[in-house]
């Protein structure tokens, strides 16, 4: 696959939180606005197209036995230098993100490419893979919050979109709303990509 | 395999310990500007400074360990004069501390208290946060008046919960005391 193949596998084959269904946890706890969303998702971009770079970069020097242990710790570096970053620059989004930040450490999908991508793939490809997944993962956690911003509370990032006499469904903004919407844009890509596939 | 391993967590160490010293001044700035400037807002009015950037740090004693302790003024100024300061002190409560902030203005009178911080009782200390209560400082000076009523003061505390209104009156009259050096410090 060529490096432009790397960077859009991403965006829609392989888009995390709904074709990989990773890094769950995030998706559906950080996502009751749009801004929250895009906040989560670059931090998460960043971590993993750093880890990915110096992991694919160490990849002949990290014996076999001890990788997940050396992966883990290059994650974890980044993911505190990004919570240092965000607490210093970012506050507002710092703390509504909370413990989000620290738990990237544990997100799968940045262990996941790291193992599955970058500890086998040269540093262009690597960075590639890093970048299309960092940001279909920002994508994704954008439009759900879009979604559950809407319709829980009739704005998208903080403007007011919906009509005057629009009733906000307060349950989108609860975890069952993440599941709903969650569960529907599955179904539809899900629905979009077998009409592909029967043409 | 261990030196590899060991390299990686040395190096680790290093990178992180660069980013937490690069980032120390902007977090601490971050943390006092959202944290606690609400609180210098609503006790003191009409500065046209940033109280956080002009922050003092003074030495008020040491603590039964030696180590020293340090109260931040924060102060206010209005084109370029200092019209007052905010700092916070801590009274003991019914459930340990309340923190307060308070406002003083350069004669010495309260401009405003805000409690920052309690473990109080809901519905019963819990209610010295409410203005009704915090609103009797205003105006007062460091005299018998600032007392609760029960011990020839004027501020009457919240019913039911003596302990931490007194709690309340203590941290200020302590904030108080400390008024002439904090104006010293400062100008």
């Amino acid at each position: 696959m060529s490096v432009a193949q790397e960077f859009t596998k991403g965006l829609w084959k392989e888009i995390p939180p709904f074709r990989l269904v990773l890094g769950l946890c995030p998706t559906l706890a950080v996502t009751t606005a749009a801004k929250n969303g895009i906040g989560m998702g670059l931090a998460t971009t960043f971590v993993l197209v750093c880890s990915n770079l110096l992991i694919s970069i160490l990849r002949n020097v990290i014996p076999k036995k001890v990788r997940i242990a050396a992966y883990i710790v290059v994650i974890a570096s980044f993911v505190v230098i990004v919570e240092l970053t965000m607490q210093a620059y970012f506050y507002p989004l710092y703390k509504i993100l909370g413990i989000f930040i620290p738990l990237i450490v544990v997100n799968c999908i940045i262990l996941g490419r790291a193992e599955a991508f970058a500890s086998k793939n040269s540093v262009i490809p690597s960075i590639a893979d890093g970048l299309g997944m960092g940001l279909g993962f920002t994508l994704s956690l954008t439009l759900l919050g879009a979604i559950r911003e809407i319709l829980g509370n009739g704005t998208v990032f903080g403007i007011h979109i919906m009509w005057e006499s629009f009733k906000p469904f307060s349950i989108m903004l609860k975890p069952p709303g993440a599941f709903i919407c969650l569960g529907l844009i599955l179904t539809l890509m899900n629905w979009v990509s077998s009409r592909q596939r029967s043409h | 395999m261990v030196f590899v391993l060991t390299a990686i967590c040395a190096i680790s160490a290093l990178v992180l310990a660069y980013a937490n010293k690069a980032t120390r001044a902007a977090r601490e700035y971050q943390l006092l500007k959202y944290v606690e400037e609400p609180s210098i807002r609503e006790v003191l009015k009409g500065y046209d400074n940033d109280p956080i950037k002009d922050r003092v740090e003074m030495f008020i004693g040491r603590d039964n360990k030696g180590k020293p302790i340090r109260e931040t003024i924060f102060p206010a100024k209005k084109n370029g004069k200092l019209i007052g300061m905010a700092y916070s002190t801590e009274g003991h409560g019914y459930h340990g501390t309340i923190e307060v902030m308070v406002g003083v203005d350069m004669n010495g009178t309260i401009t405003g208290i805000s409690i920052m911080q309690h473990s109080e009782t809901p519905g019963l200390g819990a209610r010295v946060v409410e203005p009704k209560f915090r609103d009797q400082f205003k105006g007062l000076k460091l005299s018998g008046d600032l007392n609760l009523s029960t011990e020839g003061g004027k501020i009457d505390g919240v019913s039911g919960a003596t302990y931490s209104s007194k709690g309340v009156v203590s941290a200020v009259r302590k904030a108080l005391e400390l008024f002439p050096r904090a104006k010293k410090e400062v100008s």
